[in-house]
């Protein structure tokens, strides 16, 4: 019906709209899904042709790491040493309590069920229901979690040396969980309850850390484990049932509350999301972890302010110490951390013990270095301030350096080693505090790091035009702990490690880039002008 | 009433500044002195380069030629001097996400060597009315208040020269009321001003030169010769232009209303619990602009 085809009432007014046959839910979806596909380009298959080299790429690298599993976890099914034993029986637990965890942060940051800001225009103001709209999608998420779930729980219990029937239990025990969690987490969002949610997660957060640091007592001998392994496969089918059971429950109860789910909460996590998948199809890292720090301050909304300390740089310092105080969740996950080497050792891998601990430590970090990334991120806020770049980060990542440090110093006796060889004390310290720098000084460059400049020349490729930065920028701060930790892979003494993490910290830290390249900029600059003069003399 | 300008020492000083986009040259040969108590007006249409200029005069854009000194020193971006002397709001200004509003300011102010900077941050956070907000963190602020407290932020700490980028942008009137006054009351202490402006009732009361930009007319936009430049030539700085405030110009009584900006009736204290120190208004003063 066109605006020409309403009825007019009495004295020219128009009457009301009536729709003689709305439109269902599917009529609707089906005509976004062919105004989504009428638009496209290119078919799949033509982006993937396009992009053999990638395609073949990863497969490559697939079968690679498919290949190291497989044979890390034929090695580390032949040791019996008690260690050993007791990180086959306690990861999988770990893996299970910190997927569940996981899976409720997420769903509670992101909605779980969500829907796009077009959505929310276009269709939820429709009069079809609500629930037919959200349902598949409900489902679509569960499904999600309960693959991502099983391929964690699976890959933990093969990486620990477990038998198949093990991996098997294991990854669909931890895939039904994470996918319960999930419809947990959705039956609260349209009960619109936020605190069940969150107090799970704590506690499941809880026990996963209780059972990584069960990892490192029965390592260190300082707790005897009795392992039975018949009695954890039945324990393991106990688990799947309770999982299948909660999931149907929640599921069930998540499907009938679908109608209640207010418009601005779904449209939220689809903004987040929005947000997200914008700044990941820009293979922009940096920018989805802003994303998310935005929203967790959103949430906050309002703190007790307090005075800071001293004058010049000192109270930069000072914030960041209070800051840490006000939010102390990075430390719990550098805490986490920590257990990683003990783990690593304790399954007598210790030889990839920096490598591993390293690139667990970096990730840790990076939520601690937020005044960093705000201060390098754009120039404004630095430019209010009277101090120069390489002072800033200095200042600002003299806390994080020293949390740090108390890591290194936390894991020696991973490097003195439980299970595996033995370093003497010194060797074992550097071995430490090289990791530890590596891990610090993959998190700084992570965070320093600048976003691919897609308005500047490009490299061609198969996949068209890619800025020069995009691909650096998805190895940046993997680089130096690969490039730190290398030597000690090759058996190399640990001094050679520190040389190389001194001198990426006086990089990183020390030296002012931008100030560097203006006044090179500069002298060339002068040295065209001179030429100019010599020229027309 | 003619302002005249103080003919106190050059602080920012620009010299055959040329800066350019592929085949469209927005500034070239732009000269420009400002001194002590002189505020300068950059006008123009959109895209006319005032935004350009700004942003080659704060260094977060690189002029192809040209020389910018701030106070004698040549400027590059992270300059000691030049950030402890110059001030700045353009559009890049940031926000620590997890500090409140009082700590942002409390935290430049500290910076900046004032080892008590509570008056003067209790002050600002007044004058630009965040006072019920001094506890909120910057994401929760909306948009208008975001400016406010970007420009809090210039008016925290010591200066010499103030750059600002549209000041008053998502300012409601008694903002833009407040602004004037606020900027007439630091040029007339000396501050060297340097501001673009699309409010003419902001450029007639603080400024005491208005260069217009020129932008690309219609039909121009594709290709002016390496050598033209959209740039008007720049005033010398004995062209005053008069800024005398007129009927669209917030007058006496237009102060008296800004100066009554209603607060909260029980105003919340930025200080969150600690007790207040009286120092007088003047003393803040003298503190802030060295």
């Amino acid at each position: 019906m066109t605006t020409a085809d309403v009825p007019f009432a009495e004295h020219g007014q128009r009457a009301p709209l009536i729709a003689d046959d709305p439109a269902t839910a599917k009529e609707l979806k089906l005509m976004i899904k062919d105004w989504r596909t009428g638009r496209a380009t290119r078919s799949l298959g033509q982006a993937l042709s396009d992009g053999y080299i990638a395609v073949f790429g990863f497969l490559l690298v697939g079968a690679m790491v498919a290949n190291v599993i497989v044979q890390a976890q034929g090695v580390v099914s032949q040791c019996n040493s008690q260690a050993c034993l007791s990180a086959r029986t306690l990861l999988p637990w770990a893996t299970f309590a910190l997927c569940v965890s996981a899976a409720l942060v997420l769903s509670r940051l992101f909605g779980p069920v969500l829907a796009s800001a077009a959505e929310g225009f276009w269709l939820l103001d429709a009069p079809v229901q609500r629930k037919r709209l959200l349902t598949p999608r409900l489902l679509g998420i569960t499904a999600a979690g309960l693959g991502i779930g099983m391929l964690a729980g699976g890959l933990i219990a093969a990486l620990t040396g477990s038998p198949f029937d093990e991996i098997v239990i294991w990854g669909v025990g931890t895939g039904l969980a994470a996918a319960a969690s999930i419809s947990f987490a959705a039956a609260e969002q349209g009960a619109e309850r936020h605190l069940p949610t969150r107090l799970v997660s704590y506690l499941f957060g809880l026990l996963g850390l209780v059972a990584l640091l069960a990892v490192i007592a029965v390592a260190a001998k300082w707790v005897v484990l009795d392992v039975n392994a018949t009695r954890a496969v039945d324990i393991g089918l106990a688990l799947i049932a309770a999982a299948a059971i909660v999931l149907v429950l929640t599921s069930v109860l998540a499907l009938a509350r679908l109608n209640q789910i207010r418009r601005t909460r779904l449209l939220s996590g689809g903004a987040l999301v929005s947000g997200i998948s914008g700044a990941f199809f820009a293979l922009d890292f940096g920018l989805i972890r802003d994303i998310v720090v935005d929203r967790r301050a959103m949430e906050i909304g309002h703190v007790r302010s307090r005075p800071g300390r001293g004058v010049g740089l000192r109270p930069l310092v000072w914030r960041e110490a209070q800051r840490l105080a006000r939010s102390p969740q990075p430390l719990l996950w550098v805490a986490l951390s920590l257990v990683v080497p003990y783990a690593v050792d304790a399954l007598g891998m210790g030889s990839v013990m920096p490598i591993f601990g390293s690139l667990v430590l970096f990730g840790a970090m990076v939520p601690m270095l937020n005044g960093l990334r705000v201060l390098t991120r754009t120039g404004g806020l630095a430019r209010a301030m009277p101090f120069s770049n390489k002072a800033i980060k200095r200042a600002t990542v003299a806390v994080p350096a020293v949390v740090a440090l108390l890591w290194a110093l936390a894991t020696i006796p991973a490097f003195l080693g439980f299970a595996s060889d033995h370093h003497p004390f010194p060797e074992a310290a550097l071995m430490a505090l090289v990791t530890g720098a590596a891990g610090f000084l993959g998190a700084v460059r992570w965070t320093t790091g600048k976003p691919p400049n897609f308005g500047g020349p490009a490299v061609a490729s198969q996949f068209g035009a890619i800025p020069p930065g995009l691909i650096i920028g998805m190895i940046r701060g993997f680089d130096m702990c690969l490039l730190i930790t290398a030597p000690l892979l090759l058996g190399m003494p640990p001094m050679v490690s520190l040389v190389i993490a001194a001198i990426v910290a006086l990089i990183l830290l020390t030296l002012d880039w931008d100030a560097m390249k203006a006044q090179a900029e500069e002298q060339q600059k002068q040295v065209r002008a001179e030429r100019q003069q010599r020229a027309g003399n | 009433m003619l302002y005249m300008a103080k003919r106190g020492s050059v602080v920012l000083k620009v010299s055959g500044l040329r800066r350019a986009f592929g085949p469209v040259t927005i500034l070239d040969k732009f000269n420009l002195e400002v001194r002590e108590g002189e505020a300068v007006a950059l006008t123009g249409r959109n895209g006319a380069g005032k935004s350009t200029l700004l942003r080659c005069l704060v260094g977060a854009d690189k002029p192809d030629d040209g020389t910018i000194e701030i106070d004698g020193t040549k400027l590059t971006e992270s300059a000691v001097e030049i950030r402890r002397d110059m001030a700045t709001v353009i559009d890049d200004l940031d926000f620590f996400p997890d500090l409140s509003v009082v700590e942002h300011l409390d935290l430049l102010a500290r910076a900046h060597g004032l080892s008590d900077p509570e008056p003067v941050v209790d002050e600002i956070l007044h004058e630009v009315q965040l006072i019920p907000q001094s506890g909120q963190l910057p994401g929760t602020l909306s948009s208008g208040q975001r400016r406010r407290l970007a420009l809090a932020t210039a008016f925290v700490r010591p200066r010499k020269l103030l750059i600002l980028d549209e000041p008053e942008q998502r300012l409601d009137t008694e903002g833009i009321f407040w602004l004037a006054r606020r900027l007439r009351e630091e040029r007339e202490n000396g501050l060297a001003i340097v501001f673009a402006s699309h409010e003419p009732s902001l450029v007639n009361s603080v400024a005491t030169r208005i260069l217009h930009l020129g932008a690309a007319r219609d039909g121009e936009m594709v290709g002016p010769t390496p050598d033209q430049s959209l740039a008007e030539p720049s005033l010398t700085p004995e062209t005053v232009v008069p800024g005398e405030p007129s009927a669209a110009v917030p007058g006496q009584s237009a102060q008296k209303t800004a100066q009554k900006q209603k607060q909260p009736a029980k105003k919340p204290r930025p200080s969150q619990g600690r007790k207040p120190k009286s120092t007088p208004k003047s003393a803040a003063n003298q503190r802030r602009n060295r």
